[in-house]
C-alpha cells in the first residue's frame, strides 16, 4: 500500500509536440479510494499509463511512498490493474488465474490457498473457482479480474480503468458495491478512472476532475458538488448541471457569472429580477409537499433548471428566485453567498 | 392472416436454387461419383466391363507398396507440422507489431514471395540448388565433408523434400500466427506483466491460448495439403532413390496415368480421400472436445 504523489508530471507522445499532460500534480493518500473524473480526450487513460509504468512521464517525477519511481515499470512498483474489459487467463480456471500473480511471489502453497480462500469467501465467488472464464458472465468475470488485484499481498495500488463499463446497467451497482467494500475492508489504495460522474462520486473519497487544461478541482464528492472551483465542474457533475447566469442580473458584479445548483432556487410568480416561461417539467418522485421533479425555464440569458416541489406547469410564465449561489471570475470560483 | 391466404403456393423458389446445384453437382459430385463407379468395376474397353465389388478396394489395402507409401506420407505429413508449426510461430514472434514504419508490412510482403511461388518452380529451384555437382546448396555440403546426394541417398532426398516444404510454406503458418498475435489487446501483456508473468508464462498462458484458432486452420491446411503432395518428389528424383519418396499420390499417378489401371486407382482415390478427410475429422473433433472441457 502506499501513498502515491504526481509532481510536475509532463507527458507527450514522442512524434506530437502538445503536451497531453502538463505540470500535472495531484497526492492520493496511503489507502485512500480516489476517482479521476474526466470526459473521453482529458488524458485519463495517458495518467493512467503513467501511474502503471507503462508510459514514462517526459517531465516531473512519480512518487510512491515519497521514492521515485518514474522511471520503472508497473511490476516494480507492484501496481496492480483492472481494466475496462475482464482480462484473464482465458486457459486457466479462476482459482488458477488468482494464484497465478502468488506463485510468481514465490508464496507456499498452504498461504496461497489460504489467501484465495479468504477473498473468495469474501467476494462471494466460492462457487466458481473451477471454473474456467469462458464459462462465467461478464459480471463474474470482472469480479475475478477484481479479485486477481485483491489477491496480492504486496500490492501498492490498485488501478481500475472503467471498471464497470463492459458489464451490464442492471449489475453495475452491485459491481460497485463489492469494490467499494473491498476497498474499505482491505484498506488499499486504489484509483478509480472513469467518465461517470455517478461512479466517481459514489464510489471515492475524493474526486480530481481532469480536462485537457489539466485537474480543475481535487476534493470530496460533497465538496466537488457544493463548492466547484471551476465552471467546468459544476457543468460536469451533478444532473442536470450547475446553472450559470451573467452575474449582473441579480444586481451582482458586472465581470462575473453566477452559478447555482437546481436546488438551490425556487420558482415564483413574476415579476422578479430573472424570469422566463417553463419549457419542460419533468416529475422525479413525491414528497409530503407535492410531486418533485426538475422544471426547466427559458429565461432571457439561456436555460435554467431547477430542482424541488413542482409548483408550476409547462407554459406558465414564472420568475426565478436564487436562494445559494456562487460566483465565477474568468470561469473560476471567487465566492459565493445567499439571497436571504 | 388474410395476407397469407392470398399467397399463391408454388415451388418456383427451387428454379432459384437449380443454379446453385448444377454447379456443385458437376464440380463436385459427378466427378466424385464418377470415381466411385470406377472403383467398383473392372474396365476393359469402351464396351467391357465388369462389375467387381469390393475387389479393387481389398488389392489396394493388401497392396505392401501402398502401405509402405501410405507409412511414408504419415511420416513425410507429420515432419512438415512439427517443423513448420513451431518455426511459423517463431517467425511470427520476430515480427514487430506495433511499428508505424515500413518494417512490418515489408517483412508481411517478404514472407508472402514463397508462397506465391508454384510447386513445380519450388521443385526444380531446390532440384538445381541442392545437386551435389554444380548447385550451391549441394557443392558447399559436399565440400564442407557432408557425403550429400539427394539422388543416391534416401535422407538426403528426405531432408531435401522437407526443407522445400518448410520453405515454401512455413510462411503461411508464420502470417497467421501473425494475424493471430496481433489481435490480442495489449491490456493481456500488461495484466501479465503485472502478474509476473516471465516470457515463457505470457507465451503459454497468454498467447498460445488465444492463437488456439489459427493455429487449428494453420495444421488443416498443412495437413490436407502435405498429405497431397506430388510435385516437389516427382521433380526432385521421381520418387527416389528407389521408391523411398514416393508418397500417396505418385503412386497412384503411376497406376491411374502410367499403367492405366483405372479401378484400382479409383478405388486407391476413394481410399485415398477417406483417409486425408478421417485425420482432418479426427483433428478437428478432438480440438473441438478439449474446447468443451474448459
Amino acid at each position: 500500500m502506499a501513498r502515491i504523489s504526481l509532481d510536475q508530471v509532463c507527458f507527450h507522445y514522442p512524434d506530437t509536440s502538445t503536451n497531453v499532460l502538463d505540470k500535472l500534480s495531484l497526492q492520493v493518500e496511503d489507502g485512500e479510494a480516489h476517482a479521476l473524473l474526466g470526459a473521453s480526450g482529458a488524458g485519463k487513460s495517458t495518467l493512467l499509463n503513467i501511474l502503471s509504468g507503462l508510459l514514462v512521464p517526459t517531465a516531473g517525477r512519480v512518487l510512491f511512498n515519497g521514492r521515485d519511481v518514474s522511471q520503472q515499470r508497473g511490476r516494480a512498483r507492484k501496481v496492480a490493474q483492472v481494466f475496462q474489459f475482464p482480462v484473464l487467463y482465458e486457459s486457466m480456471s479462476v482459482h488458477h488465474n488468482l494464484a497465478f500473480p502468488l506463485r510468481n511471489l514465490g508464496l507456499p502453497r498452504a498461504e496461497i490457498a489460504a489467501r484465495i480462500g479468504d477473498l473468495t469467501h469474501s467476494l462471494g465467488i466460492e462457487s466458481i473457482l473451477t471454473s474456467t472464464p469462458s464459462r462465467l458472465s461478464l459480471f463474474e468475470k470482472q469480479l475475478v479480474a477484481v479479485a486477481k488485484a485483491l489477491i496480492r499481498p504486496d500490492v501498492s495500488v490498485i488501478l481500475l480503468d472503467e471498471p464497470l463499463t463492459a458489464v451490464e446497467p442492471r449489475i453495475k451497482w452491485r459491481l460497485r458495491q463489492v469494490l467499494r467494500k473491498a476497498q474499505a475492508d482491505s484498506g488499499v489504495t486504489m484509483i478509480y478512472v472513469t467518465h461517470d460522474q455517478t461512479e466517481a462520486l459514489t464510489f471515492a473519497d475524493r474526486v480530481s476532475v481532469l480536462t485537457e487544461q489539466g485537474i480543475l478541482q481535487t476534493d470530496t464528492p460533497q465538496n466537488i458538488y457544493d463548492s466547484p472551483r471551476h465552471e467546468f465542474v459544476g457543468h460536469f457533475v451533478g444532473s442536470p448541471g450547475m446553472n450559470f447566469v451573467p452575474a449582473q442580473i441579480l444586481g451582482l458584479g458586472a465581470q462575473q457569472t453566477l452559478g447555482f445548483r437546481p436546488e438551490w432556487a425556487t420558482l415564483c410568480n413574476p415579476p422578479a429580477a430573472m424570469s422566463g416561461r417553463v419549457e419542460r417539467v419533468r416529475a422525479q418522485g413525491t414528497a409530503k409537499d407535492g410531486p418533485l421533479g426538475i422544471m426547466r425555464v427559458q429565461t432571457a440569458c439561456g436555460e435554467v433548471n431547477i430542482r424541488g416541489t413542482i409548483t408550476h406547469q409547462v407554459g406558465d410564465e414564472v420568475g426565478v428566485q436564487v436562494q445559494r449561489y456562487l460566483l465565477f471570475e474568468d470561469q473560476v470560483q471567487v465566492g459565493g453567498g445567499d439571497f436571504a | 392472416m388474410g395476407v397469407t391466404l392470398l399467397k399463391p403456393y408454388t415451388n418456383r423458389a427451387w428454379l432459384g436454387v437449380l443454379p446453385v446445384v448444377l454447379i456443385v453437382a458437376f464440380s463436385a459430385v459427378v466427378p466424385l461419383m464418377t470415381v466411385v463407379n470406377y472403383s467398383v468395376q473392372d474396365i476393359l474397353d469402351f464396351n467391357s466391363r465388369f462389375y467387381v465389388g469390393l475387389q479393387w478396394y481389398q488389392q489396394t489395402l493388401n497392396d505392401p507398396r501402398f502401405v509402405d507409401a501410405f507409412v511414408r506420407q504419415l511420416g513425410f505429413s507429420t515432419a512438415v507440422l512439427v517443423v513448420e508449426v513451431p518455426l511459423g510461430i517463431v517467425v511470427a514472434k520476430g515480427i514487430p507489431r506495433a511499428g508505424k514504419g515500413l518494417l512490418t508490412p515489408l517483412l508481411l510482403v517478404f514472407l508472402a514471395v514463397p508462397l506465391l511461388v508454384p510447386w513445380n518452380v519450388v521443385g526444380t529451384i531446390w532440384q538445381m540448388y541442392a545437386r551435389p555437382d554444380i548447385g550451391l546448396l549441394g557443392v558447399l555440403l559436399n565440400n564442407w565433408g557432408l557425403e550429400y546426394n539427394y539422388a543416391a541417398n534416401p535422407l538426403d532426398a528426405w531432408l531435401t523434400l522437407l526443407a522445400m516444404d518448410v520453405w515454401h510454406w512455413t510462411s503461411l503458418v508464420a502470417l497467421l500466427a501473425f494475424a493471430g498475435l496481433s489481435s490480442i489487446p495489449p491490456q493481456y501483456y500488461q495484466a501479465a506483466e503485472l502478474d509476473g508473468a516471465n516470457r515463457w508464462q505470457v507465451f503459454r498462458y497468454v498467447e498460445l491460448p488465444r492463437l488456439r484458432g489459427v493455429l487449428v486452420i494453420a495444421v488443416l491446411l498443412r495437413l490436407m495439403d502435405s498429405f497431397m503432395i506430388y510435385t516437389e518428389p516427382f521433380v526432385l528424383t521421381g520418387g527416389g532413390p528407389g521408391n523411398t519418396t514416393t508418397f500417396l499420390s505418385q503412386y497412384l499417378a503411376t497406376m491411374a496415368v502410367g499403367q492405366f489401371d483405372l479401378g484400382p486407382a479409383a478405388a486407391f482415390s476413394v481410399i485415398y480421400f477417406l483417409f486425408i478427410l478421417l485425420f482432418c475429422w479426427l483433428f478437428y473433433t478432438s480440438v473441438m472436445a478439449t474446447d468443451g472441457e474448459r
